[in-house]
């Protein structure tokens, strides 16, 4: 029960931490990434990057909708990837 | 039954196909995607030695989306086992995206315990052919259930955090009543529920850099598993995970360096079992610290920098995965695991691998009491493709 306190407390403190150090910097360049950028940021934690060819515009709406049900990404990141992805193919 | 599936999925899949010859775009859309494998395994064990073709497996997924915010999706698992087809229903869900923050599914669902089972497994995003010891659909920790859940994710300033929370019918406790050997056991492939309480769950990911390379996740599980009206009305489960990710594409060392990891944890609380003595005549009650635990920590490496188009495509992989189940139950056992693979990546969702791992195992429900430490090693050769 110890440890598990410990390691929970230790999660919170480096999530506080984080939050709190998240610098307006960091979120001058969060916001303004491109479809491209986070296409090769964040499709690679799980899997390859897919190539824009793989589908059509159509099914890369689905894929982003499963997408951000499967892999829990937030709203603007799906949708400035689909963008990208469908300006690409 | 089984014919009458097929047939119904060859209709799906010619209307799939009639949607997609209609180059009007419409809200409604429907896909059929998936993933397969086939490969070779050679085994060898104190018993003996194996070589076999295996695998043949089929996972198609169906996905529905109506308009930009539902969307139902299903996974069936088609395998060959034993001579005989196996069809599952991995998942069935329907979403429906409330708001920018906030999504609600229900039905059943993958479970965010963790991040492994939820969107690692797959075999053409698994970078070995085999899964970590306790992970998996007899793993220790669930891999899906019937409920409602509530997810969704947020950016805080230049990161970005992930949260769920669901409910489901949860696991029950397996008391030895039908298998003597497994008393104390959670069966989390339980969909019926075998008492009123429901499980609650959920995970908190965070991801602190801005180039969201890093995650870090904690999930929370806790059910009473007891049957109604048992004995065991009162014993509760409560289960930890927490998880780790560091994938980055760096330039010093010309290739991606891909760092996974988690720990899983469950806890049922005391309660006594019953079993046959040696005579036959006696039945004792025993009890023991009903305490599981399991995981493992997975390195990989890509040269996908690399000037040359054959290097760029190899990827080496190690794991190191350790499972212990409870001292004093029947199904005592400490496993650990070392693999090592060399994969071929044939395009972006298709790849060959080859892997060998090394399993030391003591006890086990299944192991033939005195036995002691058992080594197994085993080659894996597996082609597998996401579509």
């Amino acid at each position: 029960m110890k440890k598990l306190v410990i390691i929970s407390t230790l999660s919170l403190s480096i999530t506080a931490i984080a939050i709190l150090s998240g610098c307006t910097a960091q979120r001058e360049v969060a916001a303004q990434k491109s479809g491209a950028e986070l296409w090769a940021q964040n499709c690679i934690r799980c899997h390859n990057i897919p190539s824009p060819t793989a589908y059509n515009n159509d099914e890369w709406e689905t894929i982003g909708l499963h997408m951000r049900e499967r892999a829990n990404m937030t709203n603007e990141q799906i949708g400035k990837i689909v963008e990208f992805l469908q300006a690409a193919n | 039954m089984k014919r009458f599936l097929i047939i119904s999925i060859g209709i799906l899949l010619l209307g799939g196909n009639s949607f997609a010859q209609d180059s009007k775009p419409g809200r409604t859309q429907f896909m059929v995607r998936g993933y397969g494998h086939a490969g070779l395994d050679y085994l060898k064990t104190p018993d003996g030695t194996s070589l076999s073709y295996v695998g043949a497996a089929f996972s198609p997924i169906f996905i529905f989306k109506q308009g930009s915010r539902f969307l139902f999706e299903a996974e069936l698992e088609f395998q060959l086992d034993q001579n005989q087809l196996d069809i599952g229903l991995e998942y069935a869900n329907l979403m429906f995206v409330i708001n920018k923050y906030l999504m609600v599914r229900g039905g059943k669902f993958l479970l965010p315990f963790g991040t492994f089972m939820e969107r690692l497994h797959p075999a053409w995003v698994n970078r070995l052919s085999s899964k970590p010891l306790g992970f998996g659909h007899d793993g220790i920790a669930p891999s899906s259930g019937i409920g409602i859940e509530l997810r969704g994710s947020a950016p805080i300033g230049g990161t970005t955090i992930n949260y769920s929370v669901y409910s489901t019918n949860g696991p029950r406790l397996k008391d030895g009543s039908e298998e003597p050997d497994e008393a104390g056991m959670l069966n989390f492939e339980n969909y019926i529920d075998n008492n009123i309480n429901k499980a609650i769950g959920g995970r908190i990911g965070y991801l602190p850099l801005y180039n969201s390379s890093m995650e870090l996740g904690v999930s929370f599980y806790t059910a009473k598993v007891g049957d109604k009206g048992s004995v065991y009305e009162n014993v509760r489960s409560t289960l930890w995970a927490f998880d780790f990710s560091y994938v980055k594409q760096i330039s010093p060392i010309k290739g991606v360096l891909d760092l996974k990891a988690q720990y899983n944890q469950t806890q049922v609380s005391d309660a006594y079992y019953l079993e046959l003595e040696e005579d036959r005549d006696t039945i004792a009650s025993y009890t023991f610290d009903n305490f599981s635990r399991a995981y493992y920590a997975q390195l990989s490496y890509r040269p996908s920098m690399s000037g040359n188009n054959f290097l760029k495509n190899i990827e080496f992989v190690s794991r190191y995965s350790k499972l212990n189940t409870p001292e004093g139950s029947e199904w005592e056992s400490n496993a650990d695991e070392l693999s090592f693979g060399l994969n071929y990546w044939i395009s972006w969702r298709q790849v060959l691998k080859l892997n060998y791992s090394f399993i030391n195992s003591e006890g086990g429900h299944d192991a033939t009491e005195g036995a002691g430490k058992q080594q197994s090693n085993t080659l894996f050769v597996q082609w597998a493709i996401g579509f």
